[in-house]
């Protein structure tokens, strides 16, 4: 163990917090806005990320209010908004929202502008700008202690629940114990997990609220029929829903629940908080939505742990986890922490605790992950 | 054939009654999992395949089958340490309370 709080160095932001990364942002506010919101990006494809408001023409609170969070990353020097003009979510009226904690942030409205070519053209000259601003934005030390780290499960299989998310979970503790913050989400996986995590909560208030949200889950899932333990997991060896879903929850560690965040922004304190996406929020569909919901409420990155090779990312720095040894084998490219001796019990969980953990401090430092060299800034 | 150390099941909570194996095992094959200061050793009492439970405790019926440290079911008949643990000597009630309240068939 080392003595002293750790540090590592990141990008100083106008509000007070240090990003881990150190990108651009572009933002379209509808689908009408998003080719030539793509054609920005093209042109500038280093150092910028693209994401949007994949509605039409009206207006929905739930996922503007995701996109705003979502832009007041960390990781964003910069952001550009770019809007049609007839939209709800008016660009400008997002760019104000965006930049109230100091945020850089412009906007262009194509039908203002005078339709693509100029937009593009006036966006290309402030996403110049913005890039050039970012590059010279102060380094600055960030206690480990100050991060925050999601948690995200896809592709799972009998390895996901044995291995590779209890050993997500020892680090969670870790990060926890050392003053950090950690949270993960799927309600609807964690089917039976209510009095567990009810148990966990900090005071009653908290057990109540982690209780509802989890039988509301219940609910829809049992309602819509689309919950089942399978053939294939009983095959596998999972006997009850309770052991399939305390699979997924292994990979909350043991630590008291802080909290559910119903709401975009930094959680309220540090520790562990299970995130429930608002509802209406989901502006993107399958597990990097997750990521994006984690973004929004300010983690700086997270894990992934998968079993069958889930290849996704997200816009944050994603650290893939593997203990499938024949899937490993298969999909090395995509994965950057091999879990598999754990598998093969050649090592214990608790002897690659460490190792996982050194690992997203370097991540955190600036190393980058598959998912950043790959490009699945999925969102 | 097993080598001296390897472990050939995964203990995944200082309470669990039930390890994991880690590959396919038989009948009268010995089966080793540790976890931090407890250590558990014991012989199969029946095949048991890969990612499945074998009991590493006697767990009487009606008594909690307990794996992550959680009951992940009750045990439908006395359970002896290394028997098999899958859905026919352990139960899960919710899910059978859950089962008759919505209907929904496994």
């Amino acid at each position: 163990m080392t003595t002293g709080v750790r540090q590592i160095l990141g990008y100083r932001r106008p509000d007070g917090r240090i990003g881990i990364r150190n990108h651009v942002a572009i933002v379209y506010t509808t689908n009408c806005a998003e080719v030539v919101a793509r054609s920005l990006h093209r042109r500038f494809p280093v150092g910028t990320q693209l994401f949007g408001y994949p509605e039409g023409c009206s207006y929905q609170d739930a996922p503007a209010a995701k996109i705003v969070a979502m832009a007041q990353h960390s990781s964003y020097a910069g952001v550009l908004v770019v809007g049609l003009g007839c939209e709800g979510a008016d660009a400008s009226d997002l760019a104000e929202r965006i930049g109230a904690f100091g945020q850089t942030v412009e906007a262009v409205t194509i039908q203002f502008e005078g339709g693509d070519l100029k937009t593009i053209e006036k966006g290309s000259r402030i996403l110049a700008d913005l890039l050039q601003h970012a590059s010279v934005v102060p380094r600055e030390p960030m206690p480990v202690s100050d991060l925050i780290v999601g948690s995200e499960c896809g592709g799972s299989d009998a390895t996901s629940g044995l291995v590779s998310n209890p050993l997500v979970g020892l680090v969670a503790d870790r990060l926890i114990d050392e003053g950090g913050t950690y949270m993960h989400a799927e309600p609807h996986e964690l089917m039976g997990c209510g009095g567990v995590l009810a148990a966990r909560a900090v005071d009653d208030a908290v057990a109540q609220d982690v209780r509802a949200a989890i039988e509301e889950a219940e609910r829809e899932s049992f309602e819509s029929g689309v919950f089942h333990i399978g053939f294939g997991n009983i095959e596998g060896g999972l006997t009850t829903i309770e052991e399939k879903s305390y699979g997924c929850l292994a990979k909350s560690g043991s630590r008291p629940l802080q909290g559910v965040l119903r709401a975009y922004g930094p959680p309220p304190g540090r520790g562990y908080y299970l995130q429930i996406a608002p509802p209406g929020s989901t502006t993107y569909f399958g597990d990097s939505e997750d990521i994006s919901q984690f973004a929004a409420c300010g983690a700086h990155l997270a894990f992934f742990t998968t079993g069958c090779g889930a290849t996704t990312g997200g816009l944050l720095p994603v650290i893939k986890v593997m203990a499938n040894p024949h899937r490993m084998e298969l999909i090395r490219d995509n994965v950057d922490f091999d879990a598999t001796p754990i598998t093969r019990g050649e090592r214990t969980l608790e002897e690659m605790r460490d190792e996982l953990y050194e690992e997203m401090i370097a991540v955190a430092a600036g190393k980058l992950t598959r998912s950043e060299i790959l490009r699945h800034f999925e969102a | 054939m097993t080598s001296k150390g390897e472990k050939t099941a995964i203990l995944l909570h200082p309470d669990d009654n039930v390890v994991t194996l880690l590959r396919d095992r038989s009948k009268g094959d010995s089966v080793e999992a540790s976890l931090g200061d407890r250590s558990e050793s014991l012989r199969l009492v029946e095949d048991v395949r890969f990612g499945h439970k074998v009991a590493v405790r006697r767990i009487p019926e009606g008594k909690d089958v307990i794996k992550y440290g959680m009951p992940i079911g009750q045990a439908l008949e006395e359970i002896e340490p290394g028997m098999w643990v899958h859905v026919h000597n352990c139960r899960s009630e919710r899910y059978g309370f859950r089962q008759e309240q919505y209907g929904i068939h496994a």
